[in-house]
């Protein structure tokens, strides 16, 4: 018995002068260092508590005698002590049991976490900042902002100079190539670039007022480039013919009609957005996914650009 | 009672059963809801779809890019909304990807158009300066392989129940219906005649001749694949 303290203390003893060595004569040691401090007495506590519990069980062991009423059964000749629940171990059993019928029930189908949840959060938190700050911009904090937008979502095909990459899409600096106007009046369009008019016929419903007949191939090659210098140079007489009807004598589109072909506008470039188009160089894709605010501003870019 | 239980093995492994059973059905019933069912929208790869996920696996995209939009504003603004367990219904394998190198495909076909991608693959820093990808250009020599594609479509028909030849419901209200051929010259026929509503929109001479002359290249395979992502 008396080995067992002994042997005990020796122990404490060690570990604490391990600890010293180890902790004690580390930069700073125990004086200047609370961190070093909480550390010993924290290995202190812990060895002694851990001797004094192993020695109470160690001389239950070596003292206790087994008593106690034994159970009916017996397994192939083991019998079982009746003991009845230690409290605390049955309070706690009981705890868990209605904390599991209210996580079962309440806690966890109501208060879940939601990755959605927290993403449907974030971007009401987000929309509404938007809303709030950028509500009222216009003139050059829009252009500002169709320029970042048009910098994330549309130079990938249109170039960051939005001149089309070499041909590979529409050149934004002006409204139209000579090309694509020739294609047309030779195919016609329904692209709805103002949201709701009258498909545009191909060459075959074309007529030019001044001549009485269809528009011809000189005719168009005349027009289309002077469609696409601007509404300038010659063939302003055959657009006045052929063209004008709709499109105004001016180019300038008529609305409800037919778009502007002078130059771009905020709505006619919303309306690509929100629809996509097909024409000589390829597709595009609609940008629909973008906001109001953004495609607003897109459409503010491209006017300013092109002017 | 749990006297009575220890007495009576057959009841105790009962009673194990059940509980272990409702472990397993915890883990099981939720594949049956509505939510882990293909979402509507989805509908199985066409021939030449398929030949082109083909091309896209055969040449390690998946390595640089991820087909999985996660629900965060930054990835729903760039790439559009985040991925639903239920579209990934007719992906076998998935090509979720474990890193972006490039960006997210999830969509692409949202975005990009059969031109663009043309441009890009010959040359990527063309259309993206700065780009690292690397120029694929034998996609537009090498002929995809519509064999192995017709005997994929056989495969998923037949043990997964994959819904070709059915109406299949899209967002819009409408259905649609994915052709599979019932012979292999009627999937060489069936992926030609996609082949051909491709290269209607690209610029290669090259490409539109091979098509013309009923070869496939695997470029056109790749793009129908790509535009098919939405």
């Amino acid at each position: 018995m008396n080995k067992l303290y002994i042997g005990g203390a020796i122990f404490i003893a060690l570990m604490v002068v391990l600890t010293y060595l180890s902790v004690g004569t580390s930069k700073g040691g125990f004086n200047g260092d609370i961190v070093n401090m909480l550390a010993i007495a924290g290995a202190i506590a812990l060895v002694t508590i851990t001797v004094f519990v192993v020695i109470k069980y160690v001389r239950q062991m070596q003292q206790d005698n087994a008593t106690g009423e034994l159970a009916n059964e017996s397994w192939d000749g083991i019998g079982e002590y009746k003991n009845s629940l230690p409290t605390g171990w049955a309070v706690m059993f009981l705890l868990t049991m209605v904390w599991g019928m209210w996580y079962w029930t309440i806690g966890y189908p109501v208060n879940a976490y939601s990755q959605i949840g927290e993403y449907n959060e974030d971007t009401a938190v987000h929309n509404a900042k938007f809303e709030v700050k950028y509500k009222d911009i216009t003139g050059d904090r829009l252009v500002e902002m169709g320029e970042s937008v048009f910098l994330a979502e549309c130079k990938v095909c249109h170039g960051i100079n939005a001149d089309g990459i070499d041909g590979k899409a529409a050149n934004l600096n002006h409204r139209l190539d000579a090309a694509s106007v020739k294609h047309v009046i030779e195919n016609g369009s329904n692209y709805q670039l103002l949201g709701s008019e009258m498909p545009m016929p191909d060459r075959n419903g074309l007529f030019n007022n001044n001549t009485g007949a269809l528009i011809t191939d000189a005719e168009i090659e005349v027009v289309s480039h002077f469609v696409a210098n601007g509404m300038s140079g010659e063939g302003a007489d055959i657009f006045i013919g052929a063209c004008s009807a709709c499109h105004g004598e001016d180019g300038k589109g008529m609305e409800y009609v037919a778009p502007n072909l002078a130059s771009f506008t905020p709505a006619l470039v919303v309306n690509v957005l929100n629809h996509g188009k097909k024409g000589i160089i390829g597709v595009m894709p609609k940008f629909d996914r973008l906001n109001d605010k953004q495609k607003e501003a897109v459409g503010a870019y491209i006017t300013d650009i092109s002017k | 009672m749990f006297h009575w239980l220890e007495k009576h093995p057959f009841f105790f492994a009962v009673g194990v059963f059940i509980a272990i059973a409702f472990a397993g059905l915890v883990e099981i019933l939720p594949n049956f809801a509505h939510s882990s069912r293909p979402v509507i929208g989805t509908a199985p790869y066409s021939t030449l779809e398929l030949a082109g996920r083909h091309v896209y696996i055969k040449n390690s995209c998946n390595a640089c890019h991820s087909q999985l939009v996660r629900p965060f504003k930054s990835e729903t603004d760039r790439y559009g909304h985040y991925s639903l367990s239920g579209e990934y219904a007719y992906d076998r394998p998935f090509l979720w990807g474990s890193k972006r190198t490039g960006p997210d495909l999830m969509r692409v076909g949202n975005y990009r158009t059969t031109d663009w991608h043309e441009n890009h693959m010959k040359d990527p820093k063309s259309v993206v300066p700065g780009s690292i990808m690397p120029a694929y250009t034998w996609l537009f020599t090498n002929s995809a392989d519509i064999d192995t594609t017709y005997a994929e479509q056989l495969t998923v028909a037949k043990h997964f129940s994959v819904p070709y030849n059915q109406d299949v419901p899209m967002k819009d209200g409408s259905v649609k219906n994915v052709k599979m051929a019932q012979s292999l010259a009627e999937a060489h026929e069936i992926a030609l005649e996609e082949a051909k509503l491709v290269t209607a929109d690209m610029k290669d001479q090259d490409v539109k001749d091979a098509v013309n002359r009923g070869e496939i290249p695997e470029i056109v395979a790749l793009i129908a694949y790509l535009n098919s992502l939405k």
